[in-house]
């Protein structure tokens, strides 16, 4: 199973992500509870470049390619922004009150409990971000 | 998504009914601004209808919660499905509000 998508850095796009994400997870027979985790990190990893990856007013693409193959699941998202590498953010203090919790900071957190695997290479003038979720324990 | 505010015994129950996603997030904000500017209500966050909900949404709600704080006030979360209470579980949020 292979299938693409392509996004702008416009994030009243996010909805074509989650039909996107339905589609993928349909065909693969995945459960409706990883169905909304794996939505959710994709979420968080697609907005993250949304809203970082391009200079403030420019247009700019997200390319998501997804597989299925040998009971893994993987997205590989590419942008022509500016480098960022997202697994270098610090996991934040999940232990503080909620005077102290900060607002943000959990996207690329989320990204990386829901998610086995997450790698990041910057290569040909592109951030390619790889998530692989083993599925085959509830896709035998 | 459809955000919903009623006064109800002295407190102030917000619905959220569909999904709570960086998309909808925008008017949700706008929508929740009275829970913001209350003095000290008790505030309840209904999610009986609350489909899905990402960082944004938590975001939305960290925010209702340390505004309702400050002033005294409580923030109690009710009907929450099991797949949103997961995500407060990963994210340690169960531990910031109170059930209901």
């Amino acid at each position: 199973m292979k299938r693409h998508l392509t996004l702008h850095n416009d994030i009243q796009e996010v909805p074509q992500l989650a039909a996107f994400i339905d589609e993928v997870a349909e065909e693969c027979n995945i459960d409706m509870a990883l169905t909304m985790s794996l939505n959710l990190a994709m979420e968080e990893a697609v907005v993250n470049v949304m809203n970082y990856a391009y200079p403030a007013g420019t247009v700019g693409d997200v390319d998501i390619d997804a597989e299925f193959d040998n009971g893994t699941l993987t997205f590989v998202l590419s942008d022509s922004g500016t480098p960022f590498d997202p697994t270098q953010a610090n996991d934040p203090d999940l232990t503080l009150q909620a005077e102290d919790r900060p607002i943000g900071g959990l996207g690329i957190f989320l990204v990386r409990q829901i998610m086995d695997q997450v790698e990041y290479h910057y290569r040909d003038g592109k951030n390619i971000l790889t998530l692989s979720k083993n599925i085959s324990s509830v896709n035998p | 998504m459809n955000t919903t505010i009623k006064e109800q015994n002295g407190e102030l129950v917000t619905y959220f009914e569909g999904r709570l996603d960086t998309a909808a997030a925008p008017q949700a904000e706008k929508d929740i601004q009275p829970l913001l500017a209350s003095n000290g209500k008790n505030i309840v966050l209904d999610c009986n209808a609350l489909e899905y909900i990402s960082s944004s949404g938590l975001r939305l709600f960290l925010t209702v919660l340390k505004s309702a704080k400050s002033k005294g006030g409580h923030v109690f979360i009710t009907g929450m499905n099991n797949d949103i209470r997961n995500v407060f579980s990963m994210t340690g949020f169960t531990n910031l509000f109170e059930f209901r």
